[in-house]
Order: structure tokens, then sequence, then C-alpha cells
């Protein structure tokens, strides 16, 4: 199973072990990971599971879509380059060892 | 977490509720919410013939179990009166018709689109009282302001906002007219034909002229309705697309008419307006239930239910949860954020969150108290609040400086 390690809002670490074929959303929210809420449990279109992805990983991910990317430009912390929605990630080998940063609301 | 958590081993019937009416219900549900919420997971209420879930994490739970607790519903009365309408469909089948009508109601679409035709429409609306000094803001504001916003954003052309708002009306009463009552069914057969005659008038140009309404989207998809789906999900939309956006605007007037001290706070900085906004729909939820059908026997939460049981998720009980937000039945703006599910959750979250969010708390409301000077209720004690299926202020008299 892929390793992912979350870089929290306040800086801490914590890293997990995910099911291939989960979201990262799912996997964040089976660990409790801080500031991954999901209110729409993952249809795109709450915009409240935002993470960045570093520039290593962003090209390796399937492309963001179009309705994704609108939402990504209403997320609570301001969007930044390796912006994604977690849940429209599935976990497969392209994530093991990946670090996720959770941003930190302004 | 969450099913796997709350399905246990032990389990019991499901405890009743039997010594509350109908109308206290109406009048006031939250004593009633506090109570199912401290009896069990899942209690039935006699008055109303139902099942229903109180808790926050039940319902999160159901709402992420969408094969136990299943949107589908052959027999249901939404899809008597509006057709198979994609809030009774799961999985694949609801999201292709999702997908859909997105386009129109995307933030960035919000933003860009439907912003500047809300703010006209603000505009004239208030033009039409803000000099009298004395106003109810449900007839005067909400009602019209909703009803136009909502013909707007679906492409109707020559819609009024009182047709709106009576079909809106009809098609939810007879989505809930559980006695059949004939007089119901007929207004409702009449608002759906009302409803699909504006459709049929209003196809054509949107064909001719793609743009960023729900109509256009949904004939303009990859993956284009058919129109007995756009029948069906424009009459849902009519349905649940009026009162929500109309009740919290109200509902969040009220809120910092009460309480003066927030009001002050807010208007002194203009980026706690969404923050107020979502504190009011948790506060008093406008949809405070929906339906969800149970596939399969299953102990939920220690609660026996069986395949075929009806249960209805309580999001306006599970919102003033005392488990998760602290002091619950207090509005307050500046409470620990926190997520709510007044918009539900799961695959079929509002689809007009983003509109709902742009046009009444960061347009209607904090225009109001701009425009408005020394905006005040004119007696609390005529500010009436009524429902639990669906809840809000029916009048909000008010009165201000001229």
């Amino acid at each position: 199973m892929p390793n992912i390690t979350f870089i929290l809002p306040d800086g801490k670490e914590q890293g997990c072990t995910a099911r291939d074929g989960l979201s990262l959303m799912e996997v964040a929210l089976q660990n409790a990971v801080p500031g991954i809420i999901a209110e729409c449990n993952g249809s795109a279109a709450c915009a409240t599971c935002h993470i960045v992805v570093d520039d290593a990983l962003a090209p390796m991910l399937d492309p963001i879509s179009e309705h994704e990317s609108d939402m990504l430009d209403f997320t609570a912390a301001p969007r930044a380059p390796g912006s994604r929605l977690s849940c429209q990630i599935k976990v497969d080998g392209r994530v093991d060892g990946a670090t996720i940063r959770i941003p930190a609301e302004v | 977490m969450g099913v796997q958590a709350a399905i246990e081993e032990t389990s019991s019937a499901v405890p009743v509720i039997s010594d509350v009416t109908f109308a206290e219900l109406s009048i006031d549900p939250y004593p009633t919410f506090k109570r199912a919420r401290e009896l069990a997971a899942i209690v039935r209420i006699a008055a109303a013939n139902i099942m229903i879930a109180t808790r926050y994490e039940d319902i999160m739970a159901m709402e992420r179990d969408a094969e136990t607790f299943s949107s589908v519903n052959p027999q249901s009365l939404v899809n008597k009166v509006m057709g198979h309408t994609m809030m009774r469909k799961d999985g694949e089948a609801h999201a292709r018709e999702r997908k859909a009508v997105e386009p129109a109601l995307r933030p960035g679409a919000v933003k860009s689109c439907w912003a500047p035709k809300l703010e006209a429409i603000f505009d004239d609306v208030m033009a039409g009282f803000e000099t009298n000094g004395e106003a109810d803001l449900f007839t005067t504001l909400a009602a019209p302001m909703a009803g136009r916003a909502l013909a707007e954003v679906l492409g109707f052309l020559d819609v009024d906002w009182q047709t709106m708002a009576l079909w809106s009306q009809s098609l939810i009463d007879g989505a809930g007219n559980y006695s059949s009552d004939s007089e119901i069914s007929r207004k409702a057969a009449e608002a759906a034909r009302g409803v699909e005659q504006a459709i049929d008038r209003a196809l054509a140009y949107h064909r001719e002229n793609p743009n960023m309404s729900v109509l256009s989207s949904m004939i303009h998809a990859d993956d284009p309705h058919t129109l007995d789906q756009i029948y069906a999900n424009i009459k849902v939309a009519v349905g649940g697309g009026l009162n929500e956006p109309r009740d919290s605007i109200l509902t969040l007037v009220l809120g910092l008419l009460e309480n003066p001290d927030q009001l002050e706070r807010v208007k002194a900085d203009p980026n706690l307006w969404p923050v107020a906004f979502e504190e009011s729909v948790r506060w008093i939820s406008p949809i405070g239930m929906y339906p969800r059908r149970v596939t399969r026997d299953v102990i939920f939460s220690g609660v026996q239910l069986r395949a075929g049981d009806q249960v209805g998720l309580c999001v306006g009980a599970a919102n003033r949860d005392a488990s998760r937000f602290q002091d619950p039945d207090r509005f307050d703006v500046f409470r620990e954020k926190k997520s709510h599910l007044a918009f539900g959750a799961g695959p079929h979250f509002c689809a007009g969150t983003w509109v709902a969010r742009h046009m009444v708390g960061r347009l209607v409301v904090p225009r109001l108290f701009e425009r408005l000077k020394n905006l005040r209720l004119r007696d609390r004690a005529d500010v009436r609040i009524q429902g639990w299926v669906f809840r809000g202020p029916t009048t909000l008299p008010v009165v201000w400086d001229v």
C-alpha cells in the first residue's frame, strides 16, 4: 500500500498508508487529517478538501478538469501552484511516498 | 470511522416519540429533536409517522454510504409529482445528470455571470420599498428576490416571481401529500404543467444562444439531458431552489437583529458576512429533513433497520447537535468554525450552494444593512418562524429610518 505524508496546516507531519483505489480525500478522512472537511464527500462540489502537491508529483497526476479548476479558485486557502481537490485524486503507485500539504486558511 | 463504527452488534427496536403533535413540531421542532438525539440514533415520530436520524455523526455516516441509505425510491411522491429527478437517483445515473447542470452553478459562474444579474434584481427589488420606512421583509424582499433569482439562473424568460413562488409551493406540497389530498394533487399537477410550458417556451432561445443558465447547460452538455430529464430536474430546482435562499435571507437578518453586538462586529469586518451566512443556515436550516431508503437489513448505531424502511435525515436537528456545536440553539457568528449539514453531504450536496452563498451572504443581507439605516425589528412578538421539514421565518416585520 502506498505511503503518504500529510503536512498539516500547523507544519506538523502525519504519515499514513493508503489503500489503492481510495481518493486522497478518503485517506485523509480515515486518518482524521485536520483541514480536510469534505462536506460533499467527493462530488467536487464544496471545495473543502483542498491540498497542495509538490512540483514532482503535480505533472504525474491526471490533469485538472475545468470543474475542479473552477472550484480551486474558491477554496478557503488561496490557490497555489500544485493546488488540487483531494477527492479528485485516486491512490495508486504515483502517490507512493508523496508529501501532500494541507494549506492553512488565511 | 463512519459506517463501520456506526454499525454495531447490539440492537434494539426503534423508539417512538408519541406525545408531540404535528403542530408542535411545526412551531418549534428543536425540543423534540433534542429528545430524539438523546433517545437513539433513529427515532419514530408518531405524529408524522416517520423515522428520523438526528445526530450529526450518524447522518454523515449515512450520507457516506449511499448503498445502504439510497436516494432511489420508485414509490416516492417526488417522482410522482416531478418525474424521475436526479434527486432520487444514485451513482452514475445521478452523476451524469448532475454534471450537465454543474457549469451553470459553479462558483466561477456565480462570480462572472450571476453576480451582476443578481445585483440588478436586488436593486430593483429594493427600489420598490426602501423609502417606506417599514416592511415585512418576507413579501417585500426575500420572496421576490429568491423567485426572480431562481427564474434568472434556471433560464426562464417570462415567469414572474409570484408564479415561481406558487409553482414552488405547489410542488413542495405535492411532494409531501401523504394523505393524497386531491386539491393538493391538482395544484401540484397544474404547477408541473406550468413549469413544462415555461421550459417549452424557453428552449428554442437557449438552443440558439448558449449561455450560463441551467437550461442552457442541460441542453449543451457533452451528455445532454433528454426533455423528460429537463422537465424533472427543473421541477426539482423550482421546488427546492426558492425557499432556501428566501428563508436564509430572513434567518440571517433575524439572527443579526436579535444580536446587535454581533451585527456591529460583522458590519465592521465585511469578511465576516460569509461566516454569518453559514451560521444562519446552521442555526435554522431551511431544509430541515430529507429522506433516504434503507436497502438492506442493518443494525445502525444500535438500532435495527429493515430493507425498505424510510429514514428522514434531520439535518435541522444535526446542526444543533450539542456534541458538535457548543450552545447549539444560540445564533453565534463567532462560534468555533465547523462544517454543518445545511447543504446536505455526499453526492446530493446542494447544487445551488454557491449561488446561495453569494446571493444571501455577500449581496442581499450586507447591502440591506447598508441601505436601510437603523434597521430594527418592529416587534419581536410579530416574527413568525414555521416548519420542520422546511423551516424559516414566514413574516419579518421591520422598521428603519427614512
